[in-house]
């Protein structure tokens, strides 16, 4: 069963206002297992194991949707840029083939 | 039991035999092909399936960020940036992340909104061996514009 997973938002550069126009960074912890690699251990394949929905959105309003495949990365990064329209919270939610779900969120104060 | 018998049965079993042993070797070819990956699908497959048949045209607007040698293809960082307004009237609807040796072609389908302010997206990629990265991007008038660059790629990422 689905242990929550570790999970990152950053907002780059770090002090920003309104008006700006920000990089959205989201890093999770996550296999992404493709369906073809061998476990060392048991030496069976490992069933695959990949995130394949990914919601952005600011208070509720999504303003980036992704579908990924296993060809991500292990422990994948995404980048999108949002501008800053005020204060609120960016929350990503996003859901594994394993059905997974899982949510992340990170409040925005700009300054000035 | 009695001769004519006997006899019957055993041309009976070698024939039933016979049926049996290439339909279970192809069976097992059949397995092999399938053993790859859940989602498979050719680089062409994929380009058909997001664009639908829709002309695709080169562009330099499309500015693909990939090392051209990975000495190790398990991370592979990928950044476009596309230099088209993100206005209500015109923007860039969606970036697709393609590959074009994987199993799978399709990296990530990102889908933007004007809120977005500009058409940027980065991430990390698995590839296989030496091949090429395609971003290709959707408009909001319904076209499509591509570019790739191919990456060289020491050791395999794909387990």
């Amino acid at each position: 069963m689905a242990e929550a997973r570790k999970s990152m938002i950053k907002i780059k550069p770090k002090k920003y206002k309104v008006g700006d126009t920000v990089k959205v960074d989201f890093i999770v912890i996550h296999p992404m297992d493709t369906g073809m690699q061998k476990d060392k251990k048991t030496g069976k394949i490992k069933p695959a194991h990949y995130i394949d929905n990914i919601t952005f959105s600011f208070d509720g309003k999504p303003f980036t949707t992704m579908k990924v495949w296993e060809s991500v990365s292990t422990n994948p990064y995404f980048s999108v840029k949002y501008k800053i329209t005020g204060k609120g919270k960016i929350t990503v939610d996003y859901t594994d083939n394993q059905g997974e779900k899982n949510s992340k969120s990170k409040k925005v104060k700009p300054k000035g | 039991m009695e001769r004519r018998k006997f006899i019957q049965s055993m041309f009976a079993a070698t024939a039933v035999a016979a049926i049996v042993t290439p339909t279970t070797i192809f069976a097992e070819e059949a397995k092999k092909a399938a053993k790859k990956g859940p989602n498979d699908m050719t680089f062409d497959e994929a380009v058909k399936a997001i664009t639908e048949g829709k002309e695709l045209k080169d562009s330099d607007k499309i500015k693909l960020t990939v090392p051209e040698i990975a000495e190790n293809g398990a991370v592979v960082p990928v950044k476009v940036n596309v230099d088209y307004p993100m206005t209500e009237k015109e923007s860039v609807t969606a970036i697709h992340i393609l590959n074009t040796a994987n199993g799978n072609a399709r990296c990530a389908d990102v889908m933007l909104t004007p809120a977005n302010e500009e058409a940027y997206f980065a991430t990390r990629v698995k590839l296989s061996k030496t091949q090429e990265v395609v971003a290709l991007v959707a408009l909001s008038d319904g076209t499509f514009i591509k570019a790739g660059k191919s990456v060289k790629v020491t050791i395999g990422g794909c387990g």
